[in-house]
């Protein structure tokens, strides 16, 4: 079914005016977002790049604030209260709870948003909460959570104790809930659910016990699983399988799925990046490139099968997930127009492919302190250095665990080229710990051993040049970037900043206290004519437009 | 920045990279202390599975010739004090060839116990235990510490690292020389210490140095020795702004370093008793 008529079939049958103030038009998705901000990068591309002009170079340092919304968590007396686990003892003290890492959708003038167990509905006017959904967990790592998904009125997230839950968007009431993986397990589930046609898309994460990766396609009415795509092979004779010594470290191999993906209309394909292999930072009972963990993937939609993929960390052994935003650019190389995916990985590269077919274009490092890799293959791939494998007696290793760059949210600006990522210069010591053949769980224990500082970095993608950066001595590193075609780029500094630069070379423009450091990717949407930029920083989303 | 003072975030961030957004499976966001286990329970479920068990699974639980690994399956993730692998342990599994074992209900929670702080102990990678760490040579640690290291330019042997062997832990040694800006005693949360002064000079000449309480492209405030607090705000025409890092040195080395020099400093740090 088309997006449109699938939008025009479902407002027939609901019929009513307030219900479709609530829905989610699906053709929002397939373009730059302006007057809504349907899903989690904005658009599928993940370039978050937005076509609006009105708040541009000319006028930002007028940009004031329009309103601060502070969340409240747990089962306030106004929560609509769902969930598995018992009721909780007090108000959450986790601080991954009160902090806002997901892209809140704007649809229809209401914004909605989730951190872990918590969901809200929010007017995007005024900043006033609207419903409020808790979920009582049943455990599970309550580090963050990346928001939300729409189909029509249907809203759906994803628990730390890996349920997917939908949502009536109307009323915040739970239409119902579906147990994706077992927290038992130590699996817990972040991202965001990115919703294609009437695929409802939902991974999962947890390394510390050896468990298998997955993708899920979820039907949106019923919640039924449509198909499961596996991010290792299960048995031998499965794509892969070679890359692995055995099916028992197959079938315990990771590859975690926890950040959504990016998707082509045209092709038909999902692209996503998958987590590091397990035993985490040793290789010893994993001998092999360990497919497809540490891999840019591209599925097709309808059935989930393997199209292509490029392995950024082939026989990962230091936690550098390719889970990053693959993200998605039409540029001419050499003269030649072509489809591209680009991805600013946690291993401190810079990756060009061919997203029709996964070939590389260009790897180009991103840091400088980066001392494990032996260089380039002709295939693209880095060739990872064995001699910074942890041992007992400890390699120092940069970039360390948390990578050069992580989980915020990049993006590219099509009108100057430049890919923008926040990165980190840092150093680590990896001890090997578990020296059994068969070492279970991470196996070795990191120790920081110095910060270099971070940068905002302007890459050309062509040539995988730096044309611009700005270096951080004491903050920076991995921070959410939007550009807009008004000639702004918004990120935070790490010092509790909202920042404006110049994209084309990085002047500061604009910039604003918060009460906390930007916590998710800034995002921005046209509503009565009017042009607003919101971010998460902490426990608070802030709204900024222009004076009148 | 909830409960941390600014300046502590500050030299966090300066000295050991504290990464204001981390990652998912970073080590430095902690998901909370993992569940206890009763040790003497433990410990006599340990004697109880080895003496009973271990042949088949594996004296660790890991499995072994003919038993699978316990510390991975389902079934003991989703036991709870043995209600779900007693009846297992009792009945036996005749058709995959495990016997019966008449466990009493006590050894039953004790063989539970043992292999759910097996599993929280693969887990909880924030207190794995660092093994031996000294397997450098000495010799080679000094000739580097005296030559390419220039360590001996700041760093006397018989003085300000007189006895460094005997007072620290080798992996503590190996912490401090890498980051001696951390404080890395074992069993104590690592924090950082400062080691970050700034100075700032205004247009008219007058100057301020103490240790900075936020420093940014917009502000910069600092302490000065007696307490006073003062904050300017930075602007393309001033003030003037100078951080020295007493222990840049350390930091500049770290792109420097092999391994092997880090081992064999170690090794000749430890014989400082």
């Amino acid at each position: 079914m088309k997006a449109e008529s699938l939008f025009a079939s479902i407002c027939l049958a609901l019929g009513s005016a307030s219900m479709f103030a609530q829905m989610l038009d699906p053709a929002l998705l397939t373009k730059p977002a302006t007057d809504a901000w349907p899903t989690y990068h904005g658009d599928y591309s993940g370039r978050r790049f937005s076509t609006l002009t009105q708040i541009n170079q000319s006028n930002v340092k007028h940009l004031t604030l329009a309103w601060i919304f502070r969340i409240k968590v747990g089962i306030t007396p106004n929560a609509i209260v769902g969930g598995e686990g018992p009721i909780p003892e007090g108000p959450p003290t986790d601080p991954g709870v009160s902090t806002i890492k997901a892209t809140p959708l704007m649809v229809n003038g209401i914004l909605y948003f989730s951190t872990p167990d918590n969901a809200w509905a929010v007017d995007a006017r005024s900043g006033r909460e609207i419903w409020h959904y808790a979920w009582k967990t049943k455990g599970g790592v309550h580090i963050g959570n990346r928001g939300m998904g729409m189909y029509g009125r249907w809203l759906f997230f994803e628990t730390p104790d890996n349920y997917l839950v939908s949502l009536d968007a109307l009323t915040g009431k739970e239409r119902w809930h579906k147990e994706i993986a077992d927290v038992k397990q130590e699996y817990f589930s972040t991202p965001a659910p990115i919703i294609v046609g009437n695929h409802v898309l939902v991974g999962t994460g947890g390394d510390s016990l050896d468990v298998p990766g997955f993708l899920e396609a979820h039907d949106p009415e019923t919640g039924d699983v449509q198909w499961k795509w596996w991010s290792a092979p299960l048995k031998k004779g499965d794509p892969g399988f070679e890359t692995w010594p055995d099916e028992y470290a197959m079938r315990h191999g990771g590859g975690m799925t926890w950040i959504p993906g990016t998707y082509d209309p045209d092709l038909h394909l999902y692209y996503l990046g998958t987590g590091n292999p397990n035993p985490v930072l040793t290789g010893r009972s994993r001998k092999g490139d360990n497919l497809y963990t540490c891999s840019i993937v591209a599925l097709n939609v309808d059935t989930g099968k393997l199209a292509w993929y490029f392995q950024p960390s082939p026989h990962d052994t230091h936690d550098w997930d390719a889970a990053q935003t693959p993200v998605l650019i039409d540029a001419e190389i050499g003269g030649t127009p072509r489809k591209l995916l680009a991805q600013a990985n946690r291993n401190g590269y810079f990756f060009l492919l061919d997203r029709t077919n996964g070939k590389n274009v260009l790897t180009a490092p991103m840091i400088r302190s980066m001392n494990w890799s032996k260089g380039i293959a002709p295939n693209g791939q880095p060739i990872p250095d064995p001699a910074k494998e942890a041992t007992t007696d400890g390699v120092l290793v940069s970039p360390p665990t948390d990578g050069a760059t992580n989980w915020p949210p990049p993006s590219f600006d099509p009108e100057t080229g430049l890919f923008y990522v926040g990165t980190s210069q840092r150093f680590s010591t990896f001890y090997l710990t578990d020296t059994d053949p068969h070492p279970e769980g991470w196996g070795a224990a990191e120790r920081d051993a110095g910060y270099l500082g971070g940068d905002l970095e302007a890459i050309d993608i062509k040539t995988g040049k730096i044309a611009w950066n700005h270096h951080y001595p004491f903050g920076g590193g991995p921070v959410g970037i939007l550009t807009t075609a008004g000639e702004l780029l918004f990120t935070g500094d790490g010092s509790q900043h909202l920042v404006a630069f110049d994209p084309a070379n990085g002047d500061m423009l604009w910039h604003a206290g918060l009460a906390d450091d930007l916590s998710n990717g800034p995002e921005t949407y046209l509503l009565d004519g009017q042009q607003y930029l919101v971010v998460g920083a902490g426990d608070s989303l802030y709204a900024f437009t222009l004076e009148p | 920045m909830k409960s941390s003072s600014v300046s502590r975030i500050l030299v966090a961030l300066v000295l050991t990279g504290t990464a204001v957004v981390t990652g998912q499976t970073s080590p430095v966001e902690s998901k909370g202390p993992p569940p206890k286990y009763d040790p003497i329970s433990v410990e006599r479920g340990k004697k109880t599975f080895v003496g009973a068990c271990g042949f088949c699974h594996g004296s660790t639980a890991k499995g072994g010739e003919k038993g699978p690994d316990l510390l991975r399956s389902v079934v003991v993730l989703d036991d709870e004090n043995g209600k779900t692998i007693g009846p297992v342990i009792l009945k036996g599994r005749p058709e995959k060839g495990m016997p019966r074992f008449p466990f009493t209900p006590q050894q039953i929670v004790d063989v539970a116990n043992f292999l759910r702080n097996s599993i929280k102990n693969a887990i909880d990678r924030d207190n794995y235990k660092i093994l031996n760490i000294v397997t450098g040579d000495p010799k080679a640690g000094a000739t580097y510490f005296n030559g390419p290291g220039r360590c001996a330019s700041c760093h006397s042997v018989t003085g300000d690292l007189r006895g460094v062997g005997a007072k620290y832990e080798p992996v503590t040694l190996q912490g401090k020389l890498l980051q001696p800006s951390y404080s890395w005693t074992e069993g104590i949360p690592p924090h950082p210490v400062s080691a970050i002064s700034v100075t700032v000079t205004l247009p008219s000449g007058e100057s301020f140095t103490g240790t900075p309480v936020n420093l940014d492209d917009f502000n910069v405030a600092l302490r000065e020795p007696d307490g006073a607090y003062h904050s300017f705000k930075r602007t393309k025409d001033g003030p003037r702004v100078e951080i020295h890092n007493r222990l840049q040195a350390h930091l500049d080395m770290l792109s420097r370093y092999t391994d092997a020099d880090i081992h064999n400093l170690t090794a000749y740090l430890v014989t400082l008793k």
